[in-house]
């Protein structure tokens, strides 16, 4: 009886040892659509989850990338005015985007892509255009350059678009639809500066998602604040992100569609949050800009008219770390010499 | 190892009552008062201990086993046997020992037991999980089981009391 | 096999004993863990274009250890340490990747986008109260 027992107990822990790893959550890091991508996937179908979103963003890339000349996005800038059968999937963004500049007083725009191009950011040849150059290609700017009919666009001449503003955002929205296909209750997707997060920590509590510390945009382990999340879209958009110095100044990549210039709100960075409902990827992307050029006034009012439901993390220049009550409960302060203010 | 019927009917008793006990806990919920995964009062433990004292180690572990794989089949959740087999198991080998030696009242051995019963979950978690991060919850379950073992052990005291006069304990 | 020990109904000072030993049991685990004890060794997996050029286990390093990377026209020099890695300089225009710092822990990741190399630590996430994910 008693070796039974013991062989038994022998075969169990066997057993219990070649399980091991079966909990070690499925992990892909790639380089797609300009940014650094990373998928976690803790339960489901993890691997296949996370390879399908690899080759999910690879295809949007092709699909909207600017610098890519055989994507859509590129053949409709090209096409000289001509109407261009897109497909619905660019339409439907461009539909978005559309909707998103004239809810936000066009401080979110996609057809800044020339004056963006005149400053050198899609490029990485910075320079610093007269404001005479930069007026001129503003005339071309603006969502009425933009016409959309069924699953055909076009645009005027001299008009430009570039998703980059909104397409990490809807591939985030893509990459949350491919995990839960693949029954991924549990996991992460973090595109650049967006994160979607599904579910909780392998021990059931809230994920942690460490905002980083603009002012220490040079120290991976400094952040303004830590948000927990569970069921989640959270997107940033600073200034600290992609700029370039000339003459001592500061120039960064968030323009202001209104001057066509870095745009100068006194923020540093925006996060915004939105709970896990299909599309919210999309919309917190196209907020984060727009709030971080509309300044934290305007941005604040734009929360309390109740638009759009998403709550915020506002950082200001000033050393303040802005949050609206809605993460009073999910937000913790991190960062020194950052006071912490809760607005309602 | 050979059982009288008498002894085999409290081993099938006992073993229905620990898996009853293993249920019921679900009712009271200790996680959401310290929220760390696997905290439970352990009423499981007080049959372990009664079988202990009145049938002695043998009997006690084949009890503790026929629960745990038991409660494993009706739950459905084969891969938390090695949680309930090592903890079980290891709260089973402390508890003997404690109480062969002598000074200890059942409390002690209970808490002992209690302790020990942690640490094997933690393996436990350590082992499936492939890393060792659960060992920090450690040192919250092992203060957590000072408690839940000293409320087993009050109740297999009572338990003790009120079968005293009954020839159970000299079976 | 069947010596049955009889039960002590009342508690006595040995049961504090016991109490006690558990007690310092969970605090010398709570300093230990306080201290660091349970950082893990991690291991920085090189990536140039997808493919895993080089992981190396960083614990095993006695002395700091430099790499040089060439990917996608650009020279990369990276330098691993006992407990991260940073990118030393770089000649791609951006500059990203040196500026990303010093990283420590596991899931961080160094990425340089015009030569398309990751490094990234991997290992047993510590759980220190860090976060899972970082945006920004």
């Amino acid at each position: 009886m008693r070796r039974f027992t013991g062989c038994f107990l022998a075969a169990l822990l066997l057993l219990g040892l070649t399980a091991c790893g079966a909990k070690e959550p499925e992990s892909l890091q790639v380089i797609a659509m300009d940014t650094s991508m990373t998928f976690t996937a803790y339960d489901g179908e993890g691997e296949e989850a996370v390879s399908a979103a690899g080759q999910e963003v690879r295809r949007l890339e092709r699909l909207l990338s600017k610098t890519d000349k055989e994507s859509m996005v590129s053949r409709l800038n090209t096409a000289g005015g001509e109407r261009v059968a897109v497909g619905e999937e660019v339409c439907s963004l461009l539909k978005a985007a559309e909707t998103y500049s004239r809810a936000t007083d066009d401080t979110f725009d996609i057809t800044l892509s020339p004056v963006s191009s005149a400053w050198g950011f899609t490029t990485d040849s910075f320079r610093v255009p007269e404001r005479a150059e930069l007026d001129a290609l503003l005339k071309n700017v603006g969502m009425g350059h933009v016409s959309i009919q069924g699953d055909t666009a076009s645009l005027d001449a001299g008009t430009q678009i570039d998703l980059g503003a909104i397409a990490k955002g809807y591939a985030s929205d893509c990459v949350a639809e491919i995990f839960r296909e693949n029954g991924v209750a549990n996991g992460w997707a973090a595109l650049g500066g967006n994160v979607v997060a599904l579910g909780s920590r392998p021990d059931g509590s809230p994920w942690r998602v460490g905002i980083q510390d603009p002012q220490k945009a040079d120290d991976p382990n400094a952040f303004a604040g830590m948000l927990q999340l569970k069921d989640a879209y959270a997107v940033t958009s600073g200034s600290y992100q992609r700029f370039f110095e000339e003459n001592g100044k500061r120039y960064h990549h968030i323009l202001d569609p209104a001057t066509g210039a870095p745009a100068e709100s006194g923020l540093l960075s925006v996060t915004v949050v939105a709970d896990d409902t299909a599309g919210n990827g999309t919309m917190c992307d196209a907020l984060s800009t727009a709030l971080f050029v509309m300044g934290e006034e305007r941005a604040l009012n734009f929360w309390r008219s109740g638009a759009y439901d998403f709550q915020l993390v506002l950082v200001t220049q000033d050393g303040r770390v802005v949050i609206t009550d809605g993460l009073a409960d999910t937000f913790t302060s991190e960062g020194d010499g950052y006071v912490c203010e809760t607005v309602s | 190892m050979k059982l009288t019927t008498k002894q085999l009917t409290l081993c099938a008793v006992l073993t229905a009552m620990a898996l009853a006990l293993s249920y019921l806990e679900n009712f009271f919920p200790l996680s959401l008062a310290i929220p760390i995964p696997g905290i439970k009062l352990g009423l499981a433990n007080v049959v372990t201990l009664f079988a202990l004292y009145a049938l002695g180690p043998a009997q006690a572990l084949l009890i503790l086993l026929a629960r745990c794989f038991l409660g494993a089949v009706f739950a459905g959740n084969m891969s938390a046997l090695i949680f309930s087999l090592l903890g079980g198991v290891s709260a089973m080998a402390v508890m003997i020992l404690l109480s062969r030696l002598g000074g200890l009242s059942v409390y002690g051995v209970s808490v002992g037991g209690a302790a020990a019963h942690s640490c094997g979950q933690v393996a436990a978690a350590v082992l499936t999980l492939g890393n060792t991060a659960p060992v920090f919850y450690l040192p919250v379950l092992l203060l957590v089981s000072l408690f839940t073992g000293a409320l087993t052990g009050l109740i297999a005291v009572c338990l003790f009391r009120a079968l005293d006069h009954t020839d159970l304990m000299k079976a | 096999m069947s010596v049955k020990p009889s039960p002590k109904l009342r508690p006595s000072g040995y049961d504090a004993l016991v109490a006690l030993a558990v007690v310092a049991l969970a605090a010398a685990l709570g300093f230990w863990m306080w201290r660091g004890g349970t950082q893990q060794g991690l291991t920085a997996v090189i990536l140039v274009d997808g493919e895993r050029v080089e992981q190396v286990a960083l614990r095993e390093l006695d002395h700091p250890e430099e790499r040089t990377l060439t990917a996608g026209g650009y020279t990369l020099h990276l330098r691993l340490f006992p407990d991260g890695a940073e990118m030393e300089s770089a000649d791609c225009p951006t500059q990203d990747c040196v500026h990303t710092g010093r990283i420590t822990r596991s899931g961080q990741s160094i990425v340089c986008l015009p030569g398309r190399v990751i490094v990234r630590l991997e290992g047993a996430a510590v759980n220190d109260g860090g976060p899972d994910i970082v945006i920004g």
